[in-house]
């Protein structure tokens, strides 16, 4: 059995490990807390444009008449036959099993895509998908192609897909999640409207950890084109959090200070939801086929933008939530040693005892 | 809020980006850049609905005085009695970053020497610099 110097020195090394959790647990509490109102205060926008397009598509004919053909290429519907998935996990662990779970979420779609016979690209953001992801997949490759004509005068380009396997890694963003910001998510969602309206892929699907409040998120798996419902979420797989995992981050939230419920509507975003839906006919300065084609675009960054706000703040609850059940973890080892530690000390002193009895008896 | 100014002939300004709600505020009358110019929106409006371009929003009059901002792509709405815009990119006149913006503007230049024959990219190119140019004028506070 251990000695009494080994064991005080193992519960000064759990009570070192028990302060640092705390910190984490506090840190990522004050980053959730952040994220969170970061999350709230892009509802706003993300409303009004919802709203400013489905304003549009009421007044401008989406139909071309003589065809039946739906005009806008984001909401064309093809047969499937490229995917691509947006998976976006954390950057860094230390997060319970925030990044496995959406990870596995990940291998569960493209699983099924590929036993449909359907070809998939991943797009992983956040280090932690990447990782995986290009160590399981190989990268696309892409040919750009430069035609010159007239002299010169004029070039054409063309970026060409050459697929080798059919399950591939087509981009990825290790530093979106550092800061998120919409120059950069812009950039992304004109690269896979691009590649869409071009028919590389054929509909794109985004894997997140969705986030109401702490103890209300899932892993879902949305469809993000085309666009079947302008404004609503289409979720065709989600993953609830189990029972346990709910008391966990209600434990961690309230040690931290952190309100589980979902956030009230601000006076702002309730009247979000009242723009560009006056009952007036708007005069329109532009053309609403023209607004709208502009439109589209910001539509799609605007719902990623807001898919990786969410994941940030869930990703930060789940660090909050895992640091914590360390913290109490480290606090009953903490006991438990201590009380081995006690007992070998009484065994110790008890010995001692009987061997000094003893001794005397024996004089 | 909307009954108190809703004879005041004032108008309720909201300038909102994808990060937050950048103003709320009162004007008398607000300016604003469209993507066919600029045009001037007074209490009392007739609705409309515009695309933004790049250049800057004035909010004259009103309780918080003149204000000005850079604003670059979106949307603005105008109502009687209340304008809202709505962004992609919005500075204060201070927070523009001159050399970034001639970075911008070298950027959108070469894109548009790479444009070739494609009319979508020209007009990407264009976009840039325009932005890039509004955004110096905004921050010289020379913007016509």
């Amino acid at each position: 059995m251990a000695n009494v110097l080994d064991l005080r020195r193992r519960i000064r090394s759990v009570k070192n490990t028990r302060q640092i959790t705390k910190a984490m647990k506090m840190v990522s509490a004050a980053k959730l807390r952040r994220a969170q109102e970061r999350a709230m205060q892009a509802r706003p926008y993300a409303q009004m444009l919802t709203n400013v397009l489905e304003s549009l598509v009421r007044r401008s004919d989406l139909f071309n008449d003589e065809t039946g053909d739906v005009m806008h290429p984001l909401l064309v519907e093809r047969e499937e036959k490229n995917v691509l998935v947006v998976v976006v996990a954390g950057d860094k662990g230390f997060a319970g099993a925030f990044n496995s779970n959406i990870v596995k979420a990940a291998q569960n779609f493209i699983d099924s895509r590929r036993a449909a016979g359907q070809n998939v690209d991943v797009e992983p953001v956040g280090r932690k998908a990447r990782d995986t992801f290009r160590k399981r997949y190989p990268a696309a490759v892409y040919e750009k192609t430069e035609e010159h004509y007239d002299n010169d005068l004029s070039t054409h380009f063309e970026t060409l897909r050459h697929r080798a396997s059919p399950i591939e890694v087509t981009g990825d963003h290790p530093t979106m999640l550092l800061k998120i910001q919409i120059d950069d998510v812009s950039d992304m969602a004109r690269d896979i409207v691009e590649r869409y309206t071009r028919s590389e892929i054929d509909s794109v699907y985004l894997v997140y950890n969705e986030f109401k409040s702490v103890i209300a998120q899932r892993v879902v798996v949305e469809k993000l084109l085309p666009i079947r419902k302008l404004g609503s979420h289409e979720i065709t797989a989600a993953e609830e959090m189990s029972e346990e995992q709910r008391e966990a981050a209600a434990h961690a939230a309230k040690t931290a200070g952190i309100s589980v419920n979902v956030p009230e509507e601000t006076v702002v975003e309730a009247e979000a939801k009242k723009f560009g839906t006056a009952e007036v006919d708007y005069i329109f300065d532009q053309e609403p086929e023209r607004l709208f084609r502009h439109l589209m675009p910001r539509y799609v960054t605007t719902q990623i933008f807001h898919a990786l706000l969410e994941s940030a703040a869930a990703e930060h609850a789940a660090r909050m939530t895992a640091m914590d059940s360390a913290t109490n973890n480290a606090g009953d080892m903490i006991d438990a040693l201590s009380l081995t530690m006690n007992r070998v000390r009484q065994a110790a002193i008890t010995k001692e005892i009987i061997e000094i009895v003893s001794g005397a008896a024996a004089l | 809020m909307a009954e108190n100014t809703s004879n005041s002939g004032l108008l309720m300004v909201r300038l909102v980006t994808p990060d937050r709600v950048l103003l709320d505020a009162t004007a008398e009358a607000v300016e604003l850049p469209s993507r066919s110019g600029y045009l001037e929106a007074l209490y009392g409006a007739a609705p409309l609905l515009a695309e933004l371009g790049a250049g800057e929003v004035r909010l004259h009059g009103g309780t918080s005085g003149d204000q000005k901002f850079f604003v670059a792509w979106g949307f603005v709405e105008v109502l009687p009695e209340r304008v809202t815009i709505l962004a992609e990119t919005a500075l204060h006149p201070n927070e523009i970053n001159v050399a970034e913006a001639q970075t911008e503007l070298q950027e959108g230049e070469k894109l548009w020497q790479e444009a070739g024959d494609d009319g979508e990219k020209y007009d990407e190119a264009n976009a840039v610099t325009r932005q890039a140019e509004e955004k110096i004028a905004s921050a010289e506070g020379k913007s016509t």
